[in-house]
C-alpha cells in the first residue's frame, strides 16, 4: 500500500488531544492502522499532552485513595497483549472490524441511485457525527458536492480520482467545509469508501437537498 | 518549569521522567506495587487536575485518575519508551479513558491502534536516557509558540474543545484555528520529531 494523501496536521492535533467526534475518531484510527507516518506524527503530538500533564498542578487526591488502588491492583490481572482478531475481510483495517463485523461484502448496502449505494455504520449514543460506508461502481461519477461540514474520507477498496488527484486504498481525502469535489471512480472495481461527517449537518441547502438523496451522504 | 511541576509532588523522593520509567519497569517486571505507590503519588494528583479542568466532578475525576493508575498497572508491560516519555503514555491512557467514559456505549475507537507497534520494536537503554529531558523540551518549545498558537493548543489539550466550539468562542473562522494549530505543529516539530 502507498499511502500518498495523508491527514491534516490540525485533524491529527485534535485526534492527540481526543476532541474527535466519534465517525472522525475511527475513520483517523483506522487510517492510522494503515499509515506508519501519520502514527508517527500522532505519537509526537501526544507528547504535547504528556508535557502539559507533567507542568500540571496537584490536586488533592482523598484520603484513601491511594490504599483504594493498591486494593484494585491485587483484583487486577496484568493484560495479556490483545491478540487482534482473525481478520475476516482484508479490506477491513483492524479498528473498523467490529463496524463491519462480517465484511464489506455482507454490508446491508441500500441502493442510492445508478451505479452508488451506501451503509449507515451504528456509533454511541453520544455521537455527532455520522459513519458511512459508500460504494461507487467503477467509471461512475458522484455528484458534484460541498462538505457541510469537516468530511474524512478513507479508501478500502478500488479508487477515484478528483481535482485532488488520484486517490487509492488506505489514502484519505481531509476536506474543510468549502471544498467542493466531484470524485469519479476509476474504471474496473467498484470504489469503497469509509466517511465520517457531522450529523447536524444533514441538509446543506437546496441544492444539497436534491443531492442527498441521490447519494445518501 | 519542570522543577516546578517536581516540587508539586505529594510525597515520596524527588523523581523525574526517567525515574517514571525505572517504576513502570519494576512494575511490568516484578509487579512492584511501591512502584505503582509512588507513581500515583507523582501523576494521580497531576492527572485528577486535568481531569478537572477538562469538566469532570471530583468523584469523576478521581474515579478516572484511580482507573488510569489501574490501567498502567495493567499495562506496564505494554509501555515502549520509543512511542514517547511515560508521562506521554500516561496522557493517552487518561484521555482514552475519559473518551470512553463520555461516549459509554461507544465502540472506543481511540483502543484500537493501541498496541500495534509494540511487537516490533525493543527497549533501549540510551534511548530511555535521552528521553529525560524530553518533557522539558517539549514544555520550553510550547512557550515559543505565539499566544494565539498557545491558546489553541491549550484549549484542545486541555479543555477540551472541538476546533469548531474554539472558532465560535473566539470569534475567529474554523479555518483559522486549523491554521493556528497546523503552525504550532510546525513550530513543535523539530523537537517532537527528536523524540524518535
Amino acid at each position: 500500500m502507498s499511502i500518498t494523501h495523508h491527514l491534516d496536521a490540525s485533524t491529527l492535533m485534535a485526534f492527540a488531544a481526543g476532541t474527535l467526534d466519534e465517525a472522525y475518531a475511527l475513520v483517523v484510527s483506522t487510517h492510522l492502522a494503515v499509515c506508519p507516518q501519520c502514527r508517527a506524527e500522532v505519537d509526537d503530538m501526544s507528547a504535547i499532552g504528556g508535557a502539559l500533564l507533567e507542568s500540571e498542578t496537584a490536586a488533592p487526591v482523598s484520603d484513601g485513595a491511594l490504599d483504594r488502588l493498591l486494593a484494585a491492583a491485587d483484583q487486577a490481572p496484568e493484560d495479556e497483549l490483545a491478540q487482534p482478531p482473525a481478520p475476516q475481510d482484508l479490506r477491513v483495517p483492524a479498528p473498523l472490524a467490529r463496524h463491519v463485523p462480517q465484511g464489506l461484502d455482507k454490508v446491508a448496502w441500500r441502493f442510492r441511485g445508478p451505479g452508488v449505494s451506501t451503509a449507515e455504520l451504528p456509533l454511541g449514543p453520544n455521537a455527532k457525527s455520522r459513519l458511512v460506508l459508500l460504494k461507487v461502481a467503477g467509471g461512475r461519477r458522484v455528484p458534484e458536492h460541498g462538505h457541510g461540514g469537516q468530511e474524512i474520507t478513507l479508501i478500502l477498496q478500488g479508487a477515484y480520482t478528483d481535482r485532488f488527484g488520484r486517490f487509492g486504498i488506505g489514502d484519505v481525502a481531509d476536506l474543510d467545509e468549502d471544498v467542493e469535489h466531484q470524485p469519479v471512480a476509476e474504471p474496473g472495481e467498484a470504489c469503497i469508501c469509509l466517511v465520517a461527517l457531522d450529523s447536524r449537518l444533514t441538509f446543506r441547502g437546496r441544492l444539497m437537498n436534491v443531492i442527498q438523496p441521490l447519494i445518501g451522504l | 518549569m519542570y522543577a516546578v511541576a517536581m516540587s508539586d509532588a505529594i510525597a515520596g523522593p524527588v523523581a523525574g521522567a526517567d525515574d517514571a520509567s525505572t517504576l513502570l519497569t519494576r512494575i511490568a517486571e516484578i509487579r512492584d506495587k511501591d512502584a505503582l505507590a509512588a507513581l500515583f503519588r507523582l501523576y494521580g494528583p497531576r492527572i485528577k487536575s486535568m481531569m478537572l479542568k477538562l469538566g469532570a466532578d471530583n468523584a469523576l475525576a478521581e474515579d478516572l485518575t484511580q482507573e488510569t493508575l489501574l490501567t498502567v498497572w495493567r499495562k506496564a508491560h505494554l509501555y515502549t519508551p520509543e512511542r514517547g516519555a511515560p508521562s506521554t503514555w500516561m496522557f493517552t491512557i487518561a484521555r482514552n479513558l475519559r473518551i470512553d467514559h463520555i461516549r459509554r456505549q461507544s465502540n472506543q475507537p481511540y483502543a484500537d491502534i493501541e498496541g500495534l507497534e509494540i511487537a516490533s520494536e525493543s527497549d533501549s537503554s540510551h534511548m530511555q536516557a535521552e528521553r529525560r529531558q524530553v518533557v522539558e523540551r517539549v514544555s520550553e518549545a510550547l512557550e515559543t509558540l505565539s499566544p494565539e498558537q498557545r491558546e489553541v493548543v491549550h484549549l484542545s489539550f486541555v479543555q477540551d474543545i472541538a476546533h469548531a466550539e474554539i472558532a465560535e468562542r473566539l470569534g475567529i473562522p474554523l479555518g483559522t484555528v486549523k491554521s493556528r494549530l497546523r503552525l504550532a505543529y510546525e513550530r513543535l516539530r523539530p523537537v517532537l520529531g527528536d523524540l524518535r
